[in-house]
């Protein structure tokens, strides 16, 4: 009988190539049930009056300009540029109020960046 | 593949056939309602162009020859079942200019994006505390050649091309493409009759349930915008709007795109109507700026 059992096993393997062991690894993502969809409220305060007052100056006689609307750091309001303006701007305009360490490391950005857009590759 | 795409061709050519031959109108299949669609459909509105009330307002500003004003109704909210009160009169280059999708596209996006100051900074290997010291001997070790523990190849290293220090999106486009995105905006509404002209916003009551109902009953659709000129708003309205979230009342200078594409139902007072359409007329017909507008001009209020 046991014979009979290894004669067919390997019958099966010949024929199907069946094996004893795994090569791959499972996926690290285990979820025993499809995930539930997260509600979103379209309606909250801030989504429904989001844009509000974006036209002040076309509509509001010019006193006001939707630049003055935008929420954020000093040097980045109503202001748009790539990492080395961005930090100069920085650095111009509240450079002196900043901590020792973060000032020190915008300072070795911008000289990082400086050399690096002026001097290497294609565009300088 | 190729069976299947020839019989659908054919079926369709088929249905194409059977319809012209027997003269019913088919609706294409992106205009057919669903049969389990829930709610009530909108009845259309009669059009004011034939009825006998009065002209309750006319156009301020000239209409050009060749066009004619546009006519809706003008409504009381004062009581549940009120009839139109009259005919309004409004401005054919405010409310009936062609329709400019990418034009209200584009004002959409400007406004979701000129705003948006992104907060995302990871830390390059030079911010991350430690890695001064080469961790190993150049030769010698066996192990692989490094200069710092905190390079983008090690974990717990900085990381290379992450995003940088807060960022801006701000931009803006032309004056004249915002205030034609308005114009677009109004139009479109007034062409799918999402837009109400009412005389004023006095309500008997301050209670909500009232305006869901008037909504209902005058199917404004599921969320309205109430727009009045003006810091002043009566007292009663401002209570039911206070405690609704899909029902909001702005003055007329906070009127924007994107709060008219969320809303469904635009719903504007007489003097907001003549507000809109005195600031956005003057933009067809003035001179380009020497300085910008904010500082005085002369001929200018």
């Amino acid at each position: 009988m046991a014979l009979f059992g290894t004669v067919l096993k390997s019958g099966i393997s010949l024929l199907n190539c069946v094996r004893h062991f795994s090569t791959g690894t499972c996926s690290l993502v285990r979820m025993h049930a499809i995930p539930k969809l997260k509600q979103v409220d379209r309606w909250t305060e801030k989504r429904s009056m989001f844009g509000v007052y974006d036209n002040i100056g076309i509509l509001g006689d010019f006193k006001a300009h939707p630049k003055d609307l935008i929420i954020g750091p000093k040097w980045l309001r109503g202001f748009r540029g790539n990492e080395l303006q961005r930090l100069t701007r920085k650095k111009h305009m509240v450079g002196d109020r900043m901590m020792t360490q973060d000032r020190h490391n915008l300072e070795k950005r911008i000289s990082f960046l400086y050399r690096r857009f002026n001097r290497y590759g294609k565009h300088r | 593949m190729f069976r299947a795409a020839l019989s659908v061709c054919g079926g369709g050519v088929a249905k194409r056939l059977i319809s012209s031959l027997s003269g019913e109108v088919v609706l294409p299949l992106n205009l057919r309602l669903p049969p389990n669609l829930i709610g009530v459909p909108r009845e259309k509105r009669a059009s004011p162009s034939g009825s006998d009330l009065p002209v309750v307002r006319q156009c301020e500003a000239d209409i050009p020859a060749h066009l004619s004003p546009i006519q809706t109704w003008c409504e009381s909210l004062g009581s549940q079942d009120s009839e139109p009160l009259g005919v309004v009169d409004l401005h054919p280059d405010v409310f009936s200019v062609p329709i400019r999708l990418d034009i209200l596209h584009a004002v959409e996006v400007w406004q979701r994006n000129f705003k948006r100051i992104s907060y995302a900074k990871v830390k390059s290997r030079a911010e991350v505390s430690g890695g001064g010291r080469k961790p190993w001997k150049q030769k010698g070790s066996g192990r692989a050649r490094h200069g710092s523990i905190r390079s983008p190849i090690w974990r717990g290293g900085g990381i290379a091309h992450g995003p940088r220090g807060p960022t801006s999106y701000y931009y803006m486009l032309p004056m004249k493409v915002r205030v034609q995105g308005l114009k677009v905006a109004l139009t479109s509404k007034l062409a799918q009759d999402h837009l109400r002209v009412v005389d004023t916003l006095e309500i008997p009551t301050p209670d909500p349930q009232y305006l869901q109902d008037l909504a209902k009953n005058r199917q404004w659709g599921d969320s309205v915008l109430i727009v009045d000129i003006g810091e002043d708003f009566p007292q009663n309205i401002l209570q039911a709007t206070e405690s609704l979230k899909t029902i909001n009342l702005i003055p007329a200078i906070g009127l924007n795109v994107h709060s008219m594409l969320k809303h469904e139902c635009l719903v504007l007072t007489l003097e907001a109507v003549k507000f809109l359409e005195k600031k956005l007329l003057w933009h067809d017909c003035r001179f380009t700026p020497l300085y910008p507008f904010k500082y005085p001009y002369s001929d200018m209020p």
